[in-house]
């Protein structure tokens, strides 16, 4: 995996997009490997009594998605060091959802190269259903 | 797994700052069954554990383990913030100390809203803070 240096950075700089389609069979590795079993994603009577079409996208399914963004984008040596999202609407299973970010700021703090970013979940219609910010620290060269 | 109840704002409110805290042992399964369902290859998460590991629920949720009640019927999640201060790796064990920090009342002439906010401190088998996490339930 392709190492991201401090010094190549550029405030502006985009994430590049990753796609990612949870299906119902994600949903339900995500109850296992998360312990997240609120009937909510999986049982369709349930979504339904709440008002919702059918079962949905765990948002937290959706932040860890983006937390791979990231560390996929910094490289072994780089770290995350605070993410922030909001879940803003919902993703149904099967829906393709676009990852992205932006670099938002680039500076020293205490020694540490740090970047932050806008970080954001699209769903198929290009709509921002979990934007969030980051900050990452980097190795310079 | 998540029992829901309801009761009043004001019952609701009455539970702020209720605390618990969770121990949970870190292995290599735990970790490939969240890198499998996420679709993440990277060979660092062998050994080493992805940061997205500590948002799931079954570390960062207070509101699982807390068993708060909701005001109203439909709840979702609004929010997350996560801090990560230190790695973690497979064979450390994390206890974490859960939250219910305050509820928000938000409601207005467009329908009853609150916010549930849960805060959680995660930390290692020699007391370092390895994770701080804010997490916002939505009930409406």
């Amino acid at each position: 995996m392709a190492q991201l240096y401090f010094d190549d950075v550029k405030e502006g700089m985009d994430i590049a997009t990753v796609e990612k389609t949870p299906t119902t069979k994600t949903l339900v590795q995500w109850a296992g490997a998360s312990g997240d079993y609120f009937e909510l994603h999986y049982d369709k009577d349930f979504a339904q009594s709440m008002g919702f079409p059918g079962p949905i996208v765990h948002g937290r399914l959706e932040a860890a998605y983006l937390t791979q963004l990231l560390t996929d984008w910094i490289g072994d040596k780089g770290e995350l060091r605070k993410m922030s999202v909001q879940y803003r609407g919902n993703a149904l299973p099967g829906q393709t959802l676009s990852l992205g970010g932006k670099v938002t700021k680039r500076y020293s703090e205490g020694g540490e190269n740090l970047v932050e970013c806008q970080i954001w979940v699209k769903n198929p219609e290009g709509k921002e259903i979990t934007p969030g910010t980051a900050v990452v620290a980097l190795p310079s060269k | 797994m998540v029992e829901l109840k309801w009761a009043s704002v004001d019952e609701i409110k009455a539970l702020q700052g209720k605390k618990t805290e969770k121990v949970l042992g870190i292995d290599q399964h735990m970790i490939n069954l969240y890198t499998d369902c996420i679709g993440d290859p990277n060979p660092k998460w062998k050994g080493s554990a992805p940061p997205g590991l500590i948002t799931t629920a079954m570390i960062s949720s207070g509101a699982v383990f807390l068993g708060i009640p909701l005001p109203y019927k439909r709840s979702v999640a609004a929010g997350t913030d996560w801090e990560f201060k230190k790695p973690y790796k497979a064979g450390d064990t994390l206890t974490t100390s859960h939250e219910f920090f305050e509820l928000q009342d938000k409601s207005s002439d467009k329908g009853p809203r609150a916010l549930m906010i849960y805060k959680s401190t995660h930390k290692n088998q020699n007391g370092e803070v390895v994770a701080i996490s804010s997490n916002t339930i939505m009930s409406y």
